[in-house]
C-alpha cells in the first residue's frame, strides 16, 4: 500500500463526507481482502486465537502490518482518516481479526504518541524490516494500588539498569508480541504521575505469559504477562517526553477512536447479514422483514451505522486537522469522546438485534451473529469504556481540568484491553 | 474528506448566534404567550436578510433549500454546499426560536413543491410576491392533512372536479402552518379516492378565493408563537393556471411523486431545527450545572449528571452528523430520501431526549418560565418534531422500503 499524495488533508473549505480517490482505492482493497480472507474464516481464526499463515502472509502483502507506523519511521504515514477507513473495513469482515493481524498496532500508537521522532524511528523500525512482528502494550493491571495511586508493577533503578517487577493484565497478543510496551511504577511517591513505560523485548530472562479465555475476540490473544527481575536498560525508558500525561491520554483517545471504527464495521457486518436473513426467512405467510417490529429495527440499526461513520470519520478527520494546527486539540477530543461512545453502544445494540432477529438460531454458531454480539460486548471493554469517553467529553464540555488518571482506564477505575 | 466549516459558513453561524443570543430570545417567550411575532419586528428580520444579500435569507426560509435539478441552476455540475449552509443556518435559528423561524415570510413549506413542480410561469407568479416585502409582508403555505388523513397522505378525501375553465375543491385541511395568513397554500386533493395517489392534484389557492376560508386557529402545546390554521374549502372555484405543473404533469404518477420529493430536502432542515432545540437545552443544562455542582469532586452522583449530559451531547452530535450527511448528499446531487428520513428520525429522538434529560438534570428550575430561561418553552416547542413532516415511524417506513427488498409498505 502507498501513501496518496493528499490522503485526508484537512482542508476547512467545504464540508464533504467523500473519501478521495487514494482512499477509495484503499478501502475498496480492504474490502476484498476481509471479504475473501477474512468473513468466511471468521470461526477458524476464532479457534486459532489468531490468523491463519496464509490469510496473515496475504495481510502483510498488502501492507495491512505497518498501517500504523508513520511516514518518519518508515511506514505508509496514513492519516487518521484512512486508518479508520481501513479499520472499519477489516472488522466488516471479522471484527476480531482486526486484533490479529500482524505489525505493532496499538504499540506504533502509543510509541508515536509518547516518543520523540529519532526514539520512535529506533523502536520501530524493526517492524518495518520485519513486517510480521507483532507488538503489544502491557498497560492494565486486575487489581488496584489500595495505598497510593498508580500501578503495582514498579520498576527500580537498580545498578545500571532498571528492574520490572509485576504483573499486566489484559494485554492484547502479549504471546506473539516480539516487543512489549511495559507501563511501570518508577516513583511511588509520584502515584499516577510516577508512572513510566519500557520497550521491554519479550525473550528477556524473567517474562512469562499467561493467556486466558475471553468472552469475545478470540483473535486479540489476550494474556498476563509477569515481570520477575526483568532488567532492561535505561535507554529502554520512556517517561521523559514533555507533556507525558497529556501524550498517555492522547493514545488513549485515539486508540479507543480506531476500536470505534472497528464498532463501526461490526455493525455493519451485523445488520448486513441480518437484513438478508429476515428477507429470506418466512413466517405467517410472508418474509419476517416485512413486519413492521422488524422493518424498523433494521432502519434504526441502518441509523445507528451512518451516524457512527460520519462521527468516527470526523473525530479522526479533526485530529489530522490538530496535526495541520487547523483545530484545536480539544475539539478532536471531544468529537472522539462521543464517538467512542455512540459507536460502542451502536456495536452492542446491532450485535443483540442481530442475534434477536436470528431468533434461535442467532444462538447457535453456525450463524456469526453470536459472535457478532460476543465481539460487540468485547469492544465495548477495549481501548476506553464509554463511561470512560462520556466522562471525558462531560469533562471537555465543563472546562474542568483533564486530569488524565480519571479519564484514562486503570484498575481504580475500569480495565480495559489494549 | 472535509469537517471544516468554510469562512462564510462560520460568519454566518456567528452572525446568527450572536443575533439570536442578544436579539431573538430575550423576545421568545413573550411571542410564544403572545401567539405571534410582531410585524415590525418580522419586518425588520426581512430587512437582514436583505442586506445579508440572501445569504441569511438562505437560512431564514425553510423553503429554500433546493433541489439539485432546478431549473437553472446545474445542481450537478457546479458543487454547491447550499443545502449544508441552510442546514447550519437553520440550526443557529431554531438555538434562538424555533417558533420565529416557522412564523418568517416566505413561501415557506410551500416553496419547495411550487420550485419542484411549478411551471414557469406558476414560480414567476407565485414567487414574485416574496422579491419585495419591504411595505407588505407575505407568505405562503403547505395545505397536505386533513382530520381523517396525516400520516396516510394517500387517504386524503378532499375533492376536486374540473367544471370548464375552473376546479371546484370541497373538503377540509387541518394543522397548517401560517394557513390563515398565506397569500397562497399549496392544497391537495382527489379527482378520485379509489384512484390513491394517481388521484392527486395540487392546487395553488390564493387567499379570498371565493369558497376558501380559514376555521379555527388552534392552540397548542409549543411553537404557539406559529400560526397553525384549520383551513376550509366549499365549492371553492380555483383557476386552472393555477394546478400545480399543468394538467399534463399528472398524466404519470410522476406528478405527485415530485411533489414529495420535496421532502428530501425540507427533513433534513427540520432535523437541524430539532438539533438546534435540543442543543438549546442541553446547554442551559450544561452551564447550569458548571455553575451549580462542584463536578471535580468525585461524588457519584455527580459522576452520574455528567454521563448523562455528555449522552445527549452524544446523541446531538450524532444527529447532526446524518442531518449534515444527508445534506451533503442533496448538494451533490445524490439521492438521499433514505438519509433525509433518517436525519429527521434520529434528529426528532435526539433532541426531544436533550430536553427531557435537561430539565431532569436542572430539576424544578429548569421548569420555570423566565426570559432568559427558556427550558420548559423547548421542551414545549421540541414534540413536534418527531411528528410533522413525517412522524418517527414514517421515517422508519421510508428507511424500511429502501432497505428492505421487495418491501412495499405496511
Ligand atoms: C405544529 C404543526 C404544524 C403542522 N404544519 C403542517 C403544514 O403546514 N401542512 C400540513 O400539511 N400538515 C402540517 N402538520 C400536520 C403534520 O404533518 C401531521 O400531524 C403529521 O403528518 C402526522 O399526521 P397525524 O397527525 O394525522 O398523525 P397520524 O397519522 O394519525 O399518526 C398517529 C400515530 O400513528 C403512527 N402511524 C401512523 N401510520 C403508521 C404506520 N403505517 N405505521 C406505523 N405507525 C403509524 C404515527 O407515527 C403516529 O405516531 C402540522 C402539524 C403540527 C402539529
Amino acid at each position: 500500500m502507498h501513501r496518496g499524495e493528499d490522503l485526508g488533508r484537512a482542508r476547512g473549505t467545504m464540508i464533504d463526507f467523500a473519501p478521495t480517490e487514494e482512499q477509495q482505492a484503499l478501502q475498496e482493497a480492504v474490502r476484498q481482502f476481509a471479504k475473501t480472507m477474512l468473513a468466511p474464516r471468521i470461526r477458524e481464526t476464532e479457534k486459532l486465537r489468531g490468523l491463519a499463515p496464509e490469510v496473515q502472509a496475504a495481510a502483510i502483502e498488502m501492507g495491512l502490518s505497518l498501517a500504523s507506523i508513520p511516514e518518519s519511521s518508515g511506514g505508509p504515514g496514513f492519516s487518521f482518516v484512512t486508518r479508520v477507513l481501513l479499520e472499519e473495513e477489516l472488522a466488516a469482515g471479522d471484527p476480531a481479526a482486526t486484533y490479529g493481524l500482524a505489525g505493532p498496532g496499538a504499540f506504533a500508537l502509543a510509541i508515536a504518541e509518547l516518543c520523540d521522532e529519532a526514539r520512535c524511528k529506533q523502536f520501530l523500525a524493526p517492524f518495518v524490516e520485519h513486517p510480521d512482528r507483532f507488538g503489544a502494550v502491557a498497560w492494565g493491571e486486575a487489581k488496584p494500588v489500595d495505598s497510593r495511586g498508580g500501578f503495582a508493577t514498579t520498576a527500580k533503578w537498580i545498578g545500571n539498569s532498571f528492574t520490572l517487577e509485576g504483573t499486566k493484565s489484559y494485554v492484547v497478543g502479549a504471546s506473539r508480541a516480539e516487543t512489549l510496551l511495559v507501563f511501570a511504577q518508577v516513583d511511588d511517591a509520584a502515584d499516577w504521575n510516577g508512572v513510566g513505560a519500557f520497550v521491554v523485548p519479550k525473550h528477556v530472562h524473567g517474562i512469562s505469559i499467561e493467556r486466558v479465555t475471553t468472552l469475545g475476540l478470540e483473535a486479540a490473544d489476550v494474556a498476563s504477562v509477569r515481570l520477575e527481575h526483568v532488567r532492561v536498560p535505561r535507554a529502554s525508558y520512556l517517561n521523559e517526553a514533555k507533556e507525558w500525561s497529556h501524550r498517555l491520554l492522547r493514545f488513549f483517545v485515539k486508540n479507543a477512536l480506531l476500536v470505534a471504527a472497528r464498532c463501526t464495521g461490526l455493525q455493519r457486518a451485523a445488520i448486513e447479514v441480518t437484513r438478508d436473513y429476515v428477507q429470506t426467512r418466512t413466517a405467517f405467510g410472508k418474509p419476517i422483514g416485512h413486519f413492521q417490529a422488524v422493518a424498523f429495527n433494521i432502519s434504526d440499526r441502518f441509523i445507528d451505522l451512518e451516524a457512527s461513520r460520519a462521527m468516527v470519520q470526523r473525530a479522526a478527520f479533526l485530529w489530522d486537522a490538530v496535526a495541520a494546527g487547523q483545530a484545536e486539540e480539544n475539539e478532536a477530543l471531544l468529537a472522539s469522546a462521543r464517538a467512542i461512545g455512540f459507536a460502542q453502544e451502536a456495536a452492542m445494540r446491532a450485535g443483540n438485534d442481530a442475534v434477536q432477529l436470528h431468533g434461535g438460531a442467532g444462538f447457535m454458531r453456525d450463524y456469526p451473529v453470536e459472535k457478532y454480539m460476543r465481539d460487540a460486548k468485547q469492544l465495548q471493554v477495549c481501548g476506553m469504556t464509554t463511561t470512560q469517553a462520556d466522562q471525558l467529553a462531560s469533562r471537555i464540555e465543563l472546562g474542568l481540568p483533564l486530569e488524565w488518571s480519571l479519564l484514562v482506564p486503570t484498575a481504580e477505575s475500569q480495565n480495559v484491553f489494549v | 474528506m472535509d469537517f471544516l466549516l468554510s469562512d462564510r459558513q462560520k460568519t454566518l453561524r456567528e452572525g446568527i448566534r450572536g443575533f439570536a443570543a442578544n436579539v431573538i430570545r430575550p423576545q421568545a417567550l413573550s411571542w410564544d404567550r403572545n401567539a405571534g411575532v410582531p410585524e415590525p419586528f418580522l419586518k425588520q428580520m426581512v430587512q437582514m436578510a436583505a442586506q445579508m444579500g440572501g445569504q441569511l435569507g438562505v437560512s431564514l426560509e425553510p423553503a429554500v433549500a433546493r433541489a439539485p435539478d432546478e431549473s437553472g441552476e446545474s445542481g450537478e455540475k457546479k458543487k454547491s454546499s447550499a443545502n449544508l449552509t441552510a442546514l447550519i443556518g437553520a440550526e443557529e435559528m431554531a438555538w434562538g426560536d424555533a417558533g420565529l423561524l416557522l412564523c418568517l415570510p416566505g413561501p415557506g413549506l410551500g416553496g419547495p413543491p411550487v420550485r419542484a413542480s411549478g411551471t414557469p410561469e406558476q414560480k414567476e407568479r407565485f414567487f414574485g410576491i416574496f422579491k419585495d416585502m419591504s411595505e407588505t409582508l407575505a407568505w405562503g403555505a403547505y395545505g397536505l392533512t386533513e382530520p381523517g388523513a396525516g400520516s396516510d397522505v394517500a387517504g386524503i378525501r378532499a375533492s376536486c372536479r374540473k367544471e370548464g375553465g375552473e376546479w371546484v375543491i370541497n373538503g377540509r385541511k387541518c394543522y397548517i402552518t401560517n394557513g390563515a395568513r398565506a397569500a397562497w397554500t399549496v392544497v391537495f386533493a382527489t379527482i378520485d379516492p379509489a384512484l390513491g395517489r394517481a388521484g392527486h392534484r395540487a392546487f395553488v389557492v390564493e387567499k379570498g378565493t371565493p369558497g376558501f376560508g380559514v376555521g379555527r386557529i388552534e392552540e397548542k402545546m409549543g411553537l404557539r408563537a406559529s400560526e397553525t390554521a384549520e383551513l376550509v374549502f366549499e365549492e371553492c372555484r380555483v383557476p386552472e393556471a393555477n394546478l400545480l405543473g399543468g394538467e399534463e404533469s399528472y398524466q404519470s404518477k410522476e406528478g405527485f411523486m415530485t411533489a414529495m420529493k420535496t421532502f428530501d430536502n425540507t427533513r433534513p432542515l427540520v432535523a437541524a431545527m430539532a438539533i438546534g432545540i435540543g442543543r438549546a437545552a442541553y446547554e442551559y443544562a450544561r452551564d447550569f450545572v458548571k455553575e451549580r455542582y462542584l463536578l471535580s469532586r468525585s461524588i457519584p452522583r455527580y459522576g452520574a449528571i455528567a454521563e448523562r449530559l455528555a449522552k445527549v451531547g452524544r446523541q446531538l452530535e450524532a444527529a447532526r452528523m446524518v442531518t449534515w450527511r444527508a445534506g451533503w448528499m442533496a448538494d451533490q446531487g445524490i439521492p438521499n430520501a433514505k438519509e433525509a428520513s433518517m436525519s429527521k428520525a434520529i434528529a426528532g429522538q435526539a433532541a426531544i431526549g436533550a430536553c427531557i434529560e435537561a430539565i431532569d438534570i436542572c430539576g424544578a428550575e429548569g421548569t420555570i418560565a423566565h426570559d432568559h430561561q427558556l427550558l420548559e418553552k423547548w421542551f414545549r416547542d421540541i414534540k413536534v418534531y418527531d411528528i410533522f413532516e413525517g412522524t418517527g415511524n414514517i421515517q422508519r417506513i421510508v428507511i424500511s422500503k429502501r432497505v428492505i427488498e421487495g418491501l412495499k409498505g405496511f
